[in-house]
């Protein structure tokens, strides 16, 4: 039997874990004003825009999911 | 002159986990769409299946109706037809209650994923345009530091 494939709302989590993680490596490598600058400007609205996104998707997968369960003949 | 106080490496780091960002969510965006596909298609299935089973049932319980009719002396009992369109029926209508709550919850969708399109299409070529340009930049002034510096 094949495994069921992964979600793709976990897969995105997933990745904005590893981005996540790749800002915060980058941090203590970055401290001048054009950080401060790209964090504020870039970085923060990009993570929060993926953080609704994949919220969302959850909400839509889970319905959907929940949709095949229930009409299961 | 403003401090610069940036490591080139940690930067080019950043810098391919951002692209390596973009591209991982596209493909999640595309499967998130698919799969909204794939399950609508799903469920038109099950409820053109309950549909026939419906038509089928109606016309059996149509039937048993008109035997039980010109046989008005020999009871015939259609319960059994009855309770087969009746039943078909309830799964139809149940499958198009969650046709309509999943039609209402991708017209919400909707916003997020188009708002998270723009971004992967649009604000992270630029944030990576944006970094390599700061990356080029550090490379250029490396360059021209005085030796011992």
């Amino acid at each position: 039997m094949s495994p069921l494939p992964a979600r793709p709302d976990r897969d995105g989590d997933q990745q904005l874990r590893l981005l996540d993680d790749a800002w915060e490596k980058a941090v203590p490598h970055w401290q001048d004003d054009v950080a401060r600058q790209f964090g504020t400007h870039q970085w923060t609205p990009l993570r929060d825009e993926s953080r609704l996104y994949l919220e969302a998707l959850r909400a839509m997968m889970d319905l959907l999911d929940a949709a095949e369960r229930d009409t299961e003949q | 002159m403003a401090a610069i106080h940036a490591d080139i490496d940690a930067l080019t780091e950043f810098r391919a986990a951002l692209t390596r960002f973009r591209y991982a969510q596209r493909e999640v965006a595309d499967r998130g769409g698919d799969t909204i596909e794939a399950t609508r298609a799903s469920l038109e299935a099950k409820a053109s299946r309950w549909r026939a089973r419906l038509e089928q049932g109606r016309a059996e319980l149509a039937a048993c109706h008109e035997r039980a009719a010109a046989a008005a002396d020999a009871p015939v009992d259609c319960s059994g037809y009855a309770r087969a369109v009746s039943e078909a029926g309830e799964r139809l209508e149940h499958i198009r209650c969650w046709q309509q709550r999943i039609d209402q919850q991708v017209i919400e969708f909707h916003g997020a994923a188009s708002r998270f399109k723009d971004l992967l299409e649009t604000d992270l070529p630029r944030a990576e345009e944006q970094l390599a340009a700061i990356i080029a930049s550090l490379h250029a002034a490396r360059r021209v530091q005085p030796p011992g510096s």
